[in-house]
């Protein structure tokens, strides 16, 4: 018993550090886009790394064409979210959850009420909107690095306690959380912001590229987070594929075999010391002298990334672990992109997960209105006439570049308009 | 070749803004319309209209 904790403290101690270090940076990249895929088939967009530092109101600066996004998206999983420009406060949760318990404005808006519930109380989500996320599968890998991993500690410690060289398994999102504010509300807000900072956004105002290529077209965007989701805690259950990844050598340890219920007595106390390592090799440097168990009952240490990781079950073949976060942390978002116009205007809102998933909403570049024209106001009432609209249709189709109709009433087009009316209005008679 | 999608237009005056919406509905993909107050110039209120094909919120 006692050679086979320490076996496992030897192994747990040093796999926080051999899981991220020995990593080699393209298994990092690898960690963040399998994990944001999972977490984007729930149509959430995806945050790396975890934070608790995200909330509706934030306002990002995008600077990448929103082809590149897409590209961006597609290629690593998630969008890097760098340029915080502000944080709105807008009033309106007290209105929007109208009922909900400790729900209002001002400095106790969601998720402060939430986060710190008073001056010595522990956060308390339990009155927060609550949201399920399905349960996702994933293989995991010793030698090939994580096929699905996960910004959580379990998988690797569960894949050290396995002893195997790789295992498939599944990971729970539970106590996940939401909340947000209706998109009309962050709409009044963000354009009343654009407008008081208007000389601050015009040295983003979209740039046309140059004639000798020295620079591109470019254009920015405000990317406005009116919905986040958390999740406090995440079970992990693994399953070794193989036998086990260590030789036959002697002293060499045998697998765990925690679940003997042939002896409940013991199978209670060998959880119990594997518990008390679990914490006490996670738990920072300078916590790690403090005691952490009291009887049978196991204290777990807070980790270092703010969380507890706890056994749940084990065999020789699988084993269960419940991690903890201090403190929910927010994984997705969803948001509006606001493009940044000529003098620091604000258009039109378009759904940042709608962008990146390829369902533009919104077709081609904004033209301006030139008015309804002599012929505009000609053609206008005679496409509402029998098949003109179907007629007109054929003839921008063959001869007038395939250009919407709205584009071509009263956009730059007079000369199209000119001819319409040649060929189809005046032309029959 | 179908027609391509109708563009936003800026600058819209609130007395057109149906004609431009009406205009844009024709293609019978645009299921949405988002007008956005812009300016008012010369005491006419100007709008941005917005044609778009999949739920925007």
């Amino acid at each position: 018993m006692i050679s086979r904790i320490r076996f496992l403290l030897l192994v747990v101690s040093v796999l926080s550090g051999c899981a991220t270090q020995k990593m080699s940076g393209d298994q990092l990249a690898r960690v963040a886009k399998d994990w944001s895929l999972s977490i984007r088939a729930s149509q959430v967009i995806p945050v790396y790394p975890l934070t608790e530092d995200l909330q509706p109101g934030d306002v990002f600066l995008v600077q990448t064409p929103v082809e590149e996004q897409v590209k961006m998206y597609l290629a690593k999983g998630f969008l890097p979210l760098e340029n915080l420009v502000t944080r709105l406060s807008p009033s309106g949760y007290g209105r929007f959850y109208r009922g909900w318990p400790l729900v209002a404005d001002g400095d106790n808006a969601p998720p402060r009420a939430w986060q710190f519930p008073g001056p010595d109380a522990d956060s308390n989500f339990s009155g927060a909107p609550i949201a399920a996320f399905p349960t996702y599968n994933f293989s995991v890998s010793r030698s090939g690095g994580l096929n699905m991993a996960i910004p959580v500690q379990s998988v690797p410690v569960g894949l050290n306690l396995l002893d195997g060289a790789s295992a498939n398994g599944t990971i729970t999102l539970k106590d996940a959380f939401t909340y947000a504010l209706p998109a009309r509300t962050m709409f009044d807000a963000i354009h009343q912001w654009c407008r008081d900072n208007a000389d601050y956004l015009s040295q983003y105002e979209p740039t046309e590229p140059k004639a000798d290529k020295k620079s591109v077209a470019n254009k920015f965007y405000l990317r406005v987070i009116n919905r986040v989701y958390l999740v406090k805690t995440v079970d992990v259950s693994l399953f070794s594929n193989h036998a086990f990844g260590g030789g036959g050598s002697a002293g060499v340890p045998q697998p765990l075999q925690l679940l003997n219920i042939a002896n409940a007595t013991e199978a209670a106390r060998q959880f119990s010391a594997v518990n008390e390592i679990l914490s006490n090799a996670m738990a920072p440097a300078t916590k790690s002298a403090a005691p952490v168990a009291t009887g049978e009952e196991t204290v777990p240490h807070p980790l270092a990334v703010g969380g507890t990781v706890k056994l749940a079950m084990a065999t020789s073949r699988s084993v269960s672990l419940v991690e903890t976060f201090r403190r929910p942390l927010v994984i997705g978002y969803l948001a509006s992109d606001y493009a940044i116009e000529a003098r620091g205007k604000c258009a039109a809102p378009v759904s940042t997960m709608s962008v990146l998933e390829r369902h533009n909403p919104a077709a081609g570049k904004t033209i301006e209105y030139l008015g309804c024209d002599e012929n505009c106001q000609r053609i206008r009432p005679w496409i509402k006439q029998g098949t003109n609209l179907q007629k007109l249709g054929s003839w921008l189709e063959t001869k007038g570049g395939a250009i919407a109709i709205a584009d071509f009433l009263t956009g730059d087009y007079a000369g199209l308009r000119q001819r319409v009316v040649s060929d189809l209005i005046e032309a029959p008679q | 070749m179908a027609l391509q999608p109708p563009s936003p237009q800026s600058n819209v005056p609130r007395n057109d803004v149906a004609n431009v919406v009406d205009a844009m509905l024709l293609d019978s993909r645009v299921k949405w319309v988002g007008i956005v107050y812009e300016a008012t110039v010369g005491g006419l209120d100007q709008f941005d209209v917005t044609p778009y094909i999949v739920d925007p919120t």
